[in-house]
């Protein structure tokens, strides 16, 4: 006999057209389940990324005091989540990874903001930043044994969902790059045929300014190629054909 | 190339099948050590192979394996109900038109790049098969690791049961629906088919 009624998952899975939606049926599942809040996170520094994919019920403060101090990539908890692919209870990760003095500091912390114990499921999905699903409690305060099965298929599932509203809401609310000035005199001249060496007398900076600011650029645009981003810049805009093939 | 073997396509190339159960052995002997039978050192092939199994081969144009999936029909023994079925919750789905993916199979030769390509191309050609042959769901074992990017491919997943412990690793089992959103879901999600590996004439019946 289940211990988490398939419904429940079901609802997740099928009846969740929105973040809010999702938020309501982690709240119910954290109830099935015994834990007091949840958290579905891509592991990336959230003040980097345009859409990073959060959605969680933790205490205001314990959030606030983690994106200040851009946990997100030094948790212990995602450390530990990146050496497993199942599901852990938080009480194991010593045994797991090296834990540092900060490390402890960030966990006597949380601790202290009423996230002591938690489960974590890692969702790992190859070609993306890796992430999890985490059940956590107060200090003190466990799942039950019974319990971690369900709370691993519902993380599995949960974590899906939320891939997929993120997507589609990066689809709908794509912005487009802004260069600054001296990223577009630096692309605009490269795409005109100037090597860098050129481009740095061109504009008396060094040559090495020069391939910073063209690193630059092909980041914003989310490119690896100087070649993409002369695509991309003719495409959007920034640069029209004349600008680049008039003599 | 792909290849598709089963009654309602007509017979692969015997080399091609050859090829498949070689790479299986190498995949899931040599690498994930299941604990599973061998035939002359060579082949994997266990009770569930013969002429009810449906086969789904990707090939090059030499005829060297790239990855291949083996589909079970459900109102026959399976894996599902034969050796786990403590992995769903409910009656174990049994239906002309429902099929066990199994050993989802890339070959070991690829680069991890390449495999990604056969694995999406693999999983949109599994997606056309149901549609063009009726199959409206498939159920499928995986362990936990393997579930998570199953997930991901976007299609309409749901859970059979709770995961257990089996030989040391998690499994879970699930069910795949499919219908005709199916392949606009696995697009978003980023699931495309490499249209050279599908090839021109494929040897489908």
């Amino acid at each position: 006999m289940g211990i988490l009624p398939l419904d429940q998952l079901t609802e997740l899975i099928d009846g969740v057209a929105s973040a809010d939606d999702l938020m309501v049926a982690m709240i119910g599942l954290c109830a099935t389940l015994g834990a007091r809040c949840f958290a579905i996170t891509h592991h990336v520094d959230v003040a980097r990324e345009t859409h990073p994919m959060r959605l969680h019920n933790y205490p205001d403060r314990w959030a606030e005091f983690y994106d200040i101090n851009a946990l997100g990539l030094s948790d212990p908890v995602h450390r530990a989540s990146h050496k497993t692919s199942i599901g852990f209870r938080w009480s194991r990760m010593p045994a797991m990874i090296p834990l540092t003095a900060s490390d402890l500091k960030v966990l006597e912390l949380g601790r202290e903001q009423g996230i002591g114990d938690g489960f974590t499921v890692p969702a790992n999905v190859p070609g993306e930043a890796r992430g999890s699903c985490s059940f956590a409690n107060e200090a003190g305060t466990s799942l039950a044994d019974e319990m971690l099965p369900a709370a691993q298929l519902a993380g599995a599932f949960a974590f899906e969902t939320a891939r997929r509203l993120w997507r589609v809401r990066t689809l709908d609310t794509e912005e487009q790059p802004v260069l600054t000035d001296r990223q577009r005199d630096c692309v605009l001249l490269a795409a005109r045929g100037k090597t860098d060496g050129e481009i740095a007398q061109l504009l008396s900076v060094s040559a090495e300014t020069v391939a910073v600011h063209i690193k630059n650029a092909c980041e914003r645009y989310g490119v690896y190629k100087r070649s993409s981003l002369m695509i991309r810049t003719l495409f959007d805009g920034t640069f029209t054909f004349s600008d680049i093939f008039r003599r | 190339m792909l290849h598709i073997a089963g009654s309602v396509a007509a017979d692969m190339p015997a080399g091609v099948m050859r090829a498949m159960f070689a790479a299986r052995k190498k995949v899931f002997v040599d690498l994930l050590k299941w604990d599973v039978p061998v035939l002359a050192a060579e082949f994997e092939v266990d009770q569930f192979d013969g002429q009810h199994a449906h086969y789904l081969v990707l090939a090059n144009e030499d005829g060297a394996h790239l990855g291949s999936a083996r589909l079970l029909p459900t109102l026959r023994p399976h894996i599902l109900d034969s050796l786990y079925p403590d992995l769903c919750e409910r009656p174990v789905p049994r239906d002309a038109n429902i099929f066990e993916i199994t050993r989802f199979c890339l070959d070991r030769s690829l680069s991890a790049r390449d495999r990604r390509v056969v694995r999406d191309t693999l999983v949109v050609a599994l997606a056309e098969h149901a549609l063009a042959n009726g199959i409206t769901a498939y159920t499928a074992i995986a362990e936990i690791r393997w579930f998570q990017q199953i997930l991901s491919f976007g299609w309409h997943c749901q859970p059979l049961g709770l995961p257990g412990p089996h030989g040391g690793k998690l499994l879970a089992a699930l069910r795949i629906e499919i219908g005709a959103d199916t392949p606009a879901l696995l697009a978003q999600a980023g699931i495309a088919a490499l249209p050279t590996l599908i090839g021109a004439d494929r040897a489908a019946a």
